[in-house]
């Protein structure tokens, strides 16, 4: 079954997987066992474009920031719910008040890691 | 020892509790790469591992562009960690006629393996199946059986002997 994505999650997403390529590239352990296995890793300059261009495509700034600020503490800034638990930090979110919204009209985020949430 | 290179036991590899039937494409329908490599991503999504396909595919995609991961002789491992895939999984394909895949040596991939996982902190796995792929698939003898396995039991069974040799 496909799915569609809200466009501030689809869009962080994107985001935090082209963060995650950038930081296996940038990991002198990761790049070095993947060129030793025969993939050539090269232009992260593109990348870097690349995440710039999504980054621009965030039109809630604040939103953005709270997914810059997460990003730097966590591998994984935006998770989804599973149930009622945050996958981040699996603490159970408030039945009445699940989440703290972290834009009004768009994503919430886990009261107790500051993760960004959505629902698979 | 480096986290990222534990040892497989002699009795189990990490490769071989991936091996699914439902992850299993014994002949892809594409003859080109990027079709190919969609047939690859849709697997994913029948055996319930993505909701979100077309997302997938352009993390697969997007790690293609960093450099090819067509290793040559046949062999092609296009892999990318994705927020939107719910475990680490290996679709594995294979193409009788090949797909042309832009590997240095120019022959067409015949066995393909994609491999997607989750983005997490430290994840040695991941680059233990990879070796464990690139490992098993060293020798042509083993390339030509997994091409000829006339089913998924019989291709299992070469690929788990060929990662514990």
């Amino acid at each position: 079954m496909t799915e569609a994505l809200t466009e501030p999650i689809d869009v962080l997403i994107q985001l935090q997987d082209l963060d995650c390529l950038i930081r296996d590239m940038r990991d002198p352990e990761m790049a070095s066992q993947q060129e030793r296995l025969g993939f050539a890793l090269e232009d992260i300059q593109a990348l870097e474009r690349t995440r710039e261009r999504l980054a621009g495509q965030v039109e809630n700034q604040r939103l953005l920031q709270i997914y810059e600020r997460m990003s730097r503490r966590f591998v994984r800034a935006i998770v989804p719910v599973e149930g009622r638990v945050c996958t981040g930090c699996r603490m159970s979110l408030p039945t009445s008040n699940p989440t703290r919204q972290a834009d009004a009209a768009t994503c919430d985020v886990c009261e107790n890691c500051g993760r960004i949430l959505y629902r698979r | 020892m480096s986290s990222a290179t534990l040892p497989a036991t002699s009795r189990t590899t990490f490769l071989e509790e991936y091996l699914q039937p439902t992850l299993f494409i014994p002949e892809l329908q594409s003859k080109r790469k990027a079709p190919a490599m969609e047939e690859l991503v849709a697997q994913l999504a029948a055996a319930h591992r993505t909701r979100h396909p077309a997302r997938v595919l352009e993390a697969v995609l997007r790690r293609e562009s960093m450099g090819i991961t067509g290793l040559g002789k046949g062999i092609a491992v296009p892999h990318a960690r994705s927020t939107l895939v719910t475990e680490r999984t290996v679709v594995f394909a294979r193409s009788k006629k090949g797909i042309d895949y832009g590997a240095t040596d120019g022959k067409p991939a015949q066995l393909l393996f994609l491999l997607v996982a989750p983005p997490l902190e430290r994840d040695p796995v991941y680059l233990n199946l990879m070796a464990e792929i690139v490992g098993a698939v060293r020798l042509a003898r083993t390339r030509q059986r997994l091409l000829d396995a006339p089913d998924f039991k019989t291709f299992r069974r070469i690929l788990v002997e060929a990662t514990r040799d």
